[in-house]
């Protein structure tokens, strides 16, 4: 029998494409580091969101074209970007009033670990000793959804979706929607329901990756893109 | 029978006496009002009115701008126009170097009443005054000496609910200047053809007669703005004591870094450092540095540094660790990590004069741990509170010669909020000008933030061999 390790998963752009599907239009989001800063790619069309940075940006476009890389231009990746019409700059202290005063719609994350009860634990590992908190506790808490995108289990496959986080938090109960390469599952802060799957996966696969108990959605489906 | 009483134009005048290059000036409503009416343009200090005008004249009018009482005015080069809760920070966070209001009554303790009278007792309507009397170094009451009938507005104790209790500094009336000092009233200056005695036979409170007592005058002195531009990073830094408490601006590249100043700071070597700033330099070892740009590490590899108060304190990857993680792994250094959010409002808040404030952000985390909490409305809140420094090293995109400052895209991060934390804010730019060549609308520092500006040598570069 195949070992569910070797078993082939989504690729990130799927994930992140996944991801798009959920962002509404006319939306403000702020996008994390790794597969969340992939999403803006996959945005259905038709579809109009607008992008913050804590960088103190608002209306990020596309990143800028080799050669034409400007240093005072950049999102909190410090990838560099390019200048579009609308997009506006302000400082530090404004760009996480917009974040914590509730005024960005959705936030995506990459994490080490996503509880039962949404908590998220993306900022330290305990490890080193030392954590870079950036602005994820600011995004965490004062964004009005979280949406984590990440892989299901760690590099060694250990489940990355746990009953309860072992690592430091960065916000409690605040997660309410995980995709990963395997599985989209919705959280209401109280528990975990599958709702869907990566094709060629069942639900009982998922759950054995899986560190929480999933409830198993009645329409639980393949991934939707 | 005494001299003459001064009329209000000359009373208003007479505290012009008490500003100097560069004073920050808030006016309350009434005869404050009218000094930028009377007091020629010169642009040696800041008035700032409620209305969201910084550095403005009565001499003239733009058609557009006016003052906090709704009169019209004109922006004087280098002025600037800024919205409420930024006027209230300068009123609130220590900017505010002389607060002039008319009160309509004063005690012996330097307590005044401002806008409550008898007929308005159960109205409290102070406006900014209250902010002013509290945030403002040097307060001066600007008033006639009696009111109807011939009623003392000095009194041993106000009568009415008061707006400042104890914060007068100085009381100018139509024919005295009196100083609050800690014995009670002292009268310094009396209206031309006023005795001691004739001032004090109107007043309903002691006042003891200094031994310097002279002539109140309205010469009007001649205020110049003060020289903020250094001629080197070295300089503009060479009073900074070990031990210092100093903010770096930037968000972690290249971009908003003062990488000039810091070279400065490092070839002055002072110790102790204790350092505020988004990152503790990671520049050098992320893939949007280069390993000899740089950044705060140019401080801690001269062991400078003793703490560091930041969000993203050390590298990205583990296995490439920056200078600061190194030294915090041998206990060379004390770390603060702070949520970024967190660290921007503790720095505008610390600014504008609030000392602490509750936010949800880092409830139940490592981070809101051995905090205060406090549950509002159901939510849990930690307390934050506010941060100062003693030196911020900023950058900015050009300034002009009063300190005003423009920034470019991205690289304006974490500037504006941290030039109002320090007691010397330092900035370095590429280009200095002229009052007046940076738009009053442009303007993102206010000069009064900015006490010190260097310009980056042209040939000066981030990537320097160092």
């Amino acid at each position: 029998m195949e070992s569910l390790a070797d078993k082939e998963r989504l690729p990130r752009d799927i994930v992140a494409m996944r991801v798009a599907k959920e962002l509404p239009d006319g939306s403000y989001v702020n996008l994390g580091i790794g597969i969340p800063t992939m999403v803006s790619s996959f945005v259905p069309e038709g579809r109009t969101v607008f992008y913050h940075s804590e960088s103190g940006i608002l209306n990020c476009g596309p990143l800028a074209e080799e050669g034409n890389e400007d240093i005072d231009l950049i999102n909190a990746g410090g990838q560099y970007l390019q200048i579009i019409d609308g997009m506006s700059f302000f400082d530090s202290a404004e760009a996480f009033a917009m974040i914590r005063g509730g005024h960005v719609d959705v936030t995506v994350l990459g994490s080490h670990q996503v509880s039962a009860t949404g908590d998220l634990a993306n900022w330290m590992l305990p490890q080193r000793g030392v954590g870079n908190v950036g602005g994820a506790m600011d995004l965490a808490t004062g964004a009005s959804g979280v949406i984590v995108a990440m892989e299901h289990t760690d590099r060694n496959g250990e489940p990355k979706i746990v009953q309860e986080c072992t690592f430091p938090l960065t916000g409690k109960g605040c997660v309410y929607l995980i995709v990963t390469d395997l599985a989209v599952i919705e959280c209401d802060g109280h528990g975990l329901t599958l709702k869907e799957v990566a094709p060629g996966w069942t639900p009982e696969e998922v759950q054995q990756l899986t560190g929480a108990i999933l409830a198993i959605s009645p329409d639980v489906k393949e991934f939707e893109l | 029978m005494p001299g003459n009483r001064l009329e209000s134009s000359n009373m208003v005048l007479r505290a012009a006496q008490e500003l100097f290059p560069g004073a920050v000036v808030a006016l309350g409503m009434g005869l404050p009002c009218h000094l930028p009416f009377e007091l020629p343009a010169s642009g040696g200090v800041w008035f700032i009115a409620d209305s969201g005008a910084l550095g403005y004249t009565g001499q003239d009018n733009d058609g557009v701008s006016v003052d906090a009482g709704g009169s019209l005015v004109a922006m004087l080069p280098g002025g600037s126009f800024t919205g409420v809760v930024d006027v209230a920070g300068i009123l609130r966070g220590g900017h505010t170097d002389v607060a002039i209001l008319e009160p309509s009554q004063v005690s012996t303790k330097g307590d005044f009443v401002h806008w409550t009278t008898e007929k308005t007792a159960g109205l409290f309507a102070p406006g900014s005054a209250v902010d002013m009397a509290y945030g403002s170094s040097t307060v001066v009451a600007v008033m006639p000496h009696q009111g109807p009938g011939g009623r003392s507005n000095i009194v041993e104790k106000c009568t009415l609910p008061v707006d400042g209790a104890g914060r007068l500094d100085l009381i100018i009336t139509d024919v005295a200047v009196i100083k609050v000092v800690a014995s009670g009233l002292e009268l310094i200056e009396t209206a031309p053809g006023w005795a001691a005695e004739d001032v004090i036979s109107i007043t309903d409170a002691p006042l003891s007669v200094s031994s310097g007592l002279k002539e109140l005058t309205v010469d009007i002195p001649a205020i110049v703005p003060p020289n903020k531009v250094y001629p080197s990073a070295v300089d503009a830094l060479l009073d900074v004591p070990e031990g210092s408490v100093i903010n770096v601006d930037g968000f972690a590249g290249p971009g908003g870094m003062a990488h000039y100043l810091m070279v400065g700071l490092r070839d002055l070597g002072v110790k102790n450092l204790q350092l505020i700033s988004n990152t503790a330099g990671v520049a050098r070892v992320s893939a949007f540095g280069s390993p000899n740009i740089i950044d705060h590490s140019i401080l801690v590899e001269n062991n400078q540094v003793v703490k560091a108060t930041a969000s993203y304190p050390v590298s990205p990857s583990a296995s490439r660790p920056s200078a600061f993680e190194e030294a915090y792994n041998r206990g060379e250094t004390d770390l603060e990590v702070v949520p970024q959010g967190t660290l921007a409002e503790r720095l505008r808040s610390g600014g504008a004069g609030v000392a602490a404030f509750y936010t949800p952000t880092g409830v139940g985390t490592l981070l809101g741990d051995n905090k205060e909490t406090r549950t509002i409305d159901g939510k849990d809140y930690v307390l934050e509170t506010g941060l100062r420094a003693d030196y911020c090293i900023i950058r900015g995109h050009k300034a002009d010669t009063l300190g005003n400052v423009v920034y470019k895209g991205t690289s304006r991060n974490f500037n504006p909020v941290m030039a109002t934390t320090a007691k010397v804010t330092v900035v370095e730019v590429d280009e200095i000008v002229e009052p007046g060549q940076l738009g009053p609308e442009e303007i993102i520092t206010p000069g009064l933030f900015v006490d010190r500006i260097v310009v980056r040598p042209s040939d000066f570069s981030a990537y320097l061999d160092i």
